[in-house]
């Protein structure tokens, strides 16, 4: 007893000890912290609740940070999306009002606007699956920001993509086409669309368009894994014509896509945008490598 | 027993100031606001009054925290009584205890007031209490741990920083320690390990508060689980001790002329 109060006496001794205790006890606490993570801790939930629903009540509250609190409230969404993504939900309960709140606060926050109407039409897991909120989305967008011309070109992705309306798409790209600054292609689309809803062709072009106009690196990188799913679906349709020639000429279907380099029906082993050689299947049908990183459902 | 004595001071000197009467009065004057707050509602009468009720006594707590702890170094500078205690066979250990569980009991008997003015409250709205209304108890003891972690926080850094920074800090770490899991999920997702690794030592680095929350929970008369019991108050406990293991070693060093 006497050598532990003399031990403590000398400060030396007593900082260390104060040293040891606090790493002790810091290295107790980390795996305290992940049991409590591991039991559900910080993120416990009541289900999803959203506690305060109405923007509007937000910007009284918000006492003049309005602003800051969007931002908050879009980051909210995005890891709000994120997480359903990385979890594979395909529920988004709070994705609509959540991004209801965040435009209340920021009518003209136009990344909220443009990005929430993606998540909300794409189609689950992608997306939330609700295009017609999308374009309620959109279209209190174009209210608030009249003089944005990008967000008919969103209506019209959305009624051409998710909604499949080709007529309604054209018509919004043509009431894009007619506000003051926008792009002269916003005509031509309206025309493509209008003529050729549905066609390949014409989805390529807008794709093409969206990759070209991009302003944002995600937006640009989107377009190109659906212009490369589109380039896969062309190659994959031409390749079974090809395979349904050789089975017409040469009496029997071919053994693999090496036949066809043999039978000089193509100068090289075929491969898709990722630079994956295409397989013919045991029923005679191409198709994607397994190892290929195209995606054909974003086409579907 | 020393550090009794000296904690017994702190609490009969923390008691004496005028704020603290202030937060009180009108954390009490909330929560019976909140009844009214309630009756302009449909259907969430109840939910309001406790949601409002525990958060009055978590926020107007955290203010009493921050402002008894900052002031435990500068005051006993600036009135030169720091000397005196230094001068007498007291170590500088006993001393930081001594003002650390003084504080402590300061903050329990205003809890203790809070509390009984939230208890009043649902029994006028109710007429009557039950139970099922001890769980509330638990919340007001989570609200307890938190804000003796504040408390910690604001006596580390008033040992090393003047009093209006001190509060700064001490609020600015309580903001961060409720979003610790949002820094965690930003680790998690972002594609640079450095930042990755770094949001991640931080997560654990940083006092978590958002544990400790369980108002939301109660309202809608869910049970807190008995994990969340162990794990909070050893959380808690330990630390406490760090930030108690801090505060002396910084305190040791510091050289009062």
């Amino acid at each position: 007893m006497t050598s532990l109060h003399a031990f403590f006496s000398h400060p030396r001794s007593r900082r260390r000890a104060c040293w040891l205790l606090v790493l002790l006890c810091f290295l107790c606490l980390i795996p305290l912290q992940r049991s409590l993570d591991l039991r559900g801790g910080s993120e416990r939930a009541l289900g999803e609740v959203l506690f305060l629903p109405s923007g509007r009540v937000l910007r009284q509250l918000s006492l003049g940070y309005d602003g800051l609190l969007a931002d908050v409230y879009w980051t909210r969404v995005v890891q709000y999306f994120g997480g359903k993504r990385v979890a594979h939900s395909t529920e988004f309960k709070l994705l609509g009002p959540l991004l209801q709140i965040t435009t209340v606060l920021d009518p003209h926050l136009i990344i909220a606007y443009r990005f929430g109407s993606i998540f909300l039409a794409d189609k689950p897991p992608r997306g939330a699956g609700e295009p017609l909120e999308a374009l309620a989305l959109l279209h209190r967008g174009i209210v608030a920001n009249p003089e944005y011309w990008r967000f008919w070109e969103d209506v019209g992705f959305v009624y051409y993509w998710d909604l499949k309306d080709y007529a309604a798409a054209a018509r919004a790209f043509q009431a894009g086409s007619e506000r003051p600054g926008a792009m002269t292609w916003m005509r031509a689309l309206a025309a493509k669309v209008a003529a050729e809803g549905g066609e390949l062709g014409t989805s390529k072009f807008l794709w093409s368009e969206i990759a070209r106009q991009a302003g944002n690196e995600q937006i640009r990188k989107n377009a190109e894994e659906h212009l490369m799913a589109i380039q896969a679906t062309e190659d994959i349709g031409k390749l079974n014509e090809l395979v349904a020639l050789y089975n017409q000429r040469q009496g029997q279907p071919p053994r693999s896509l090496q036949a066809l380099v043999a039978a000089g029906y193509l100068r090289a082993s075929p491969r898709d945008p990722s630079g994956k050689p295409y397989i013919l299947d045991a029923d005679g049908h191409v198709k994607l490598n397994p190892r290929s990183s195209v995606d054909l459902s974003l086409l579907q | 027993m020393r550090v009794v004595t000296i904690a017994i001071h702190t609490f009969k000197e923390s008691v004496r100031q005028k704020v603290l009467y202030n937060l009180v009065a009108f954390a009490l004057l909330l929560i019976g606001a909140s009844i009214l707050f309630g009756s302009i509602s449909v259907g969430v009468e109840r939910i309001i009054l406790i949601t409002l009720g525990l958060t009055s006594i978590s926020v107007f707590g955290l203010l009493i925290a921050i402002f008894i702890g900052i002031d435990l170094v500068s005051k006993e500078i600036e009135r030169r009584t720091i000397y005196n205690i230094l001068s007498k066979p007291v170590t500088r250990v006993e001393f930081v205890l001594g003002k650390y569980l003084g504080l402590l009991l300061t903050l329990l008997v205003n809890t203790g007031i809070m509390t009984a003015g939230f208890y009043a409250a649902l029994y006028y709205q109710k007429r009557t209490l039950g139970p099922e209304d001890l769980v509330f108890l638990g919340a007001v003891y989570f609200i307890l741990l938190q804000l003796a972690m504040v408390v910690g926080v604001a006596l580390v850094f008033s040992c090393i920083s003047t009093p209006v920074l001190s509060a700064v800090y001490t609020f600015c770490l309580f903001v961060i320690g409720n979003f610790s899991a949002d820094l965690r999920a930003f680790g998690q997702q972002t594609e640079n390990a450095l930042l990755g690794t770094a949001c991640g030592a931080l997560y654990y680095a940083l006092p978590n508060f958002a544990n400790f929350n369980v108002i939301s929970e109660v309202a809608h008369a869910q049970k807190i689980p008995g994990y969340l019991w162990v794990g909070n108050s050893l959380y808690a406990l330990l630390y406490i001790t760090i930030l108690l293991g801090l505060a002396i070693l910084i305190f040791e060093e510091r050289e009062f002329r």
